[in-house]
C-alpha cells in the first residue's frame, strides 16, 4: 500500500498516516495478518517523527484494526472488517461536516435518527 | 571512447618489458633458468631460459591482442543506450584482465630472470615475489585508466505515468509477498530431502539447508520502494536479499511478467537481467543506469511504478 502524507496540510501527520492505513485495509491493500512497516522505518523514509508514526499506529490499535506487539511490529487484525471500517469512516465524515455546520451532538444524533426508516 | 584505447595500449606495457628484458639480458642468462620455488628456501624447479620466456610473452601479446580487439569493438556505433553501457562493462573487465594477465607474466618473467641473473650460483626468489603481485595489480591501473563505468542519463522528462508529488509531500510504498505454492513445494521438498538422508543417503543432510533457506528466503517478501529506492526483504529472516539505490534507476513501469521469460521461478539471474519471480503475471520492472533490468512480481506493480517514476523526477 502506499504511504502519502503532505506536511504543509492542516490535518495532522499521524492523522494522515492512519487515514491511509485504514484506506489500505478497505480496499484490500492490506489483507489480515499482514505487517505494517516497522515504525521506525517508515518515519524514516517519510522523514517524519517517529512519535509522529507511533501514535497513528497507537490509534490503529485502539480502534481494533491492528495489533501491536514487541518485536513483531504492527500487525493487521484478522478481524479487522473492511466493511464496518467504511461505515467508521462515512460517520466520521458525516460527523466532520456536521461540526464545519456547527452543529451539536444531539443534532447529529437527530439527523442519523432521522435518517433511519 | 579514447580513455578505453588509452587503457589498451596500457596492457602493452608489461608485455613491452617482457620483449625489452629479453633484448638486456638474454646473452648472460644460462640456457636453463630457475623458474620455482618454495617458501624462501633453494630453487626446486628449472624450465629452459627461452621456452619460459616465450611463455610470458605469449600470454602478454594474447592480452594485449584481447584489449586491442575489445577497445575496437567498443568504438563501433550502436543505437540502444542501455546495450552500449553493457558492451562497456565487458569492455572495460576485459581490459581490466587483461593488464593484470600481462602485468602477472611479465612480473613472473622479471622475477625469476632478474634472481638467476644477481646469483646464477644460487638463485633466491625473495623479495621479487612482489614483483609478481606488482603484474598482478596492473589490471588496477588499467581500471583507473579506463574511467568509471558509463552510467545511462536519466530523461529530463518524468514518464506519463510518474505520481505528481508536491513539494511538501513524501510518500512511500510497502507489500508484502505470499506465495504458499513456493513455500509449500521447498518444504516438501526439504520433508524429502530430510527422510532420505535419515534412511538411506546420509550425504544428502548437507544438501537440506538449500531449499530451506529458499523457502526462508521467497516464501515471504516485503517489498518497499520509497526516497531510499527499491527494496526486498526475506520476511521470515528479515535479511535484504535486493537494495537498488534510487539513483540507479533509470524508469520503472508495470509490465506483465512471463516466468519463461526472465529464467522460471524464484530468484533469477540472467544475462542482463534479474528477477524475483513468484508468480506469472503483473510484475514491476527497473531500467537500470547499468544497462540492467531488474523485475519483482506482484499484484499491483502501477503504484510502486509512479511513485518511483515520480520520486527519480524528483531527485534527477
Amino acid at each position: 500500500m502506499l504511504f502519502r502524507v503532505d506536511v504543509a496540510a492542516a490535518e495532522p501527520l499521524a492523522d494522515q498516516i492512519a487515514a491511509q492505513v485504514r484506506g489500505g485495509i478497505m480496499r484490500g491493500e492490506v489483507t489480515a495478518g499482514e505487517r505494517l512497516p516497522a515504525a521506525r522505518e517508515l518515519a524514516e523514509v517519510l522523514d517524519v517523527n517517529l512519535h509522529t508514526v507511533l501514535r497513528a499506529y497507537g490509534r490503529l490499535r485502539d480502534e481494533d484494526l491492528i495489533e501491536l506487539r514487541r518485536g513483531r511490529g504492527a500487525v493487521v487484525r484478522g478481524d479487522a472488517d473492511a466493511a464496518r471500517l467504511r461505515l467508521t469512516e462515512l460517520a466520521r465524515e458525516f460527523v466532520r461536516e456536521a461540526r464545519r455546520q456547527g452543529l451539536g451532538e444531539t443534532e447529529m444524533l437527530e439527523i442519523v435518527k432521522g435518517a433511519t426508516p | 571512447m579514447r580513455r578505453l584505447w588509452i587503457a589498451a595500449a596500457a596492457v602493452w606495457l608489461p608485455t613491452g618489458v617482457t620483449a625489452g628484458s629479453w633484448v638486456l639480458w638474454s646473452d648472460r642468462l644460462p640456457s636453463r633458468i630457475a623458474t620455482h620455488w618454495s617458501g624462501s628456501g633453494p630453487a626446486d624447479g628449472f624450465s629452459p631460459a627461452t621456452g619460459f620466456w616465450l611463455g610470458a610473452l605469449i600470454a602478454g601479446l594474447v592480452a594485449g591482442i584481447a584489449a586491442v580487439v575489445a577497445a575496437a569493438i567498443d568504438d563501433r556505433r550502436i543505437e540502444d543506450p542501455a546495450a552500449r553501457v553493457r558492451r562497456t562493462a565487458t569492455t572495460r573487465a576485459t581490459l581490466i584482465l587483461g593488464g593484470s594477465v600481462a602485468g602477472a607474466a611479465a612480473g613472473m618473467w622479471v622475477a625469476t630472470a632478474h634472481a638467476t641473473l644477481t646469483d646464477p650460483a644460487d638463485p633466491r626468489l625473495g623479495w621479487r615475489f612482489g614483483l609478481f603481485l606488482l603484474g598482478l595489480a596492473w589490471g588496477g591501473v588499467i581500471r583507473l585508466i579506463a574511467g568509471p563505468p558509463p552510467r545511462i542519463d536519466v530523461p529530463a522528462a518524468p514518464p506519463v505515468d510518474a505520481l505528481d508529488l508536491g513539494p511538501t509531500e513524501r510518500a512511500a510504498f510497502s507489500t508484502t509477498l505470499r506465495s504458499p505454492l513456493l513455500l509449500g513445494v521447498l518444504l516438501a521438498a526439504t520433508a524429502v530431502m530430510l527422510a532420505l538422508a535419515a534412511t538411506v543417503q546420509p550425504v544428502l543432510w548437507l544438501a537440506c539447508p538449500v531449499p530451506l533457506i529458499a523457502a526462508l528466503v521467497s516464501g515471504q517478501v516485503r517489498v518497499t520502494a520509497d526516497r531510499r529506492g527499491l527494496r526486498l526483504v526475506a520476511g521470515f529472516a528479515g535479511i535484504t536479499v535486493k537494495h537498488i539505490p534510487l539513483e540507479r534507476i533509470v524508469r520503472a513501469e508495470a509490465a506483465d511478467i512471463n516466468p519463461a521469460a526472465w529464467g522460471g521461478w524464484g530468484y533469477r539471474v540472467t544475462p542482463g537481467r534479474s528477477a524475483l519471480v513468484l508468480r506469472g503475471g503483473p510484475g514491476l520492472v527497473l531500467d537500470l543506469r547499468d544497462g540492467r533490468r531488474f523485475a519483482v512480481t506482484m499484484p499491483d506493480p502501477r503504484t510502486p511504478a509512479a511513485l518511483l517514476n515520480g520520486l527519480r523526477s524528483h531527485t534527477g
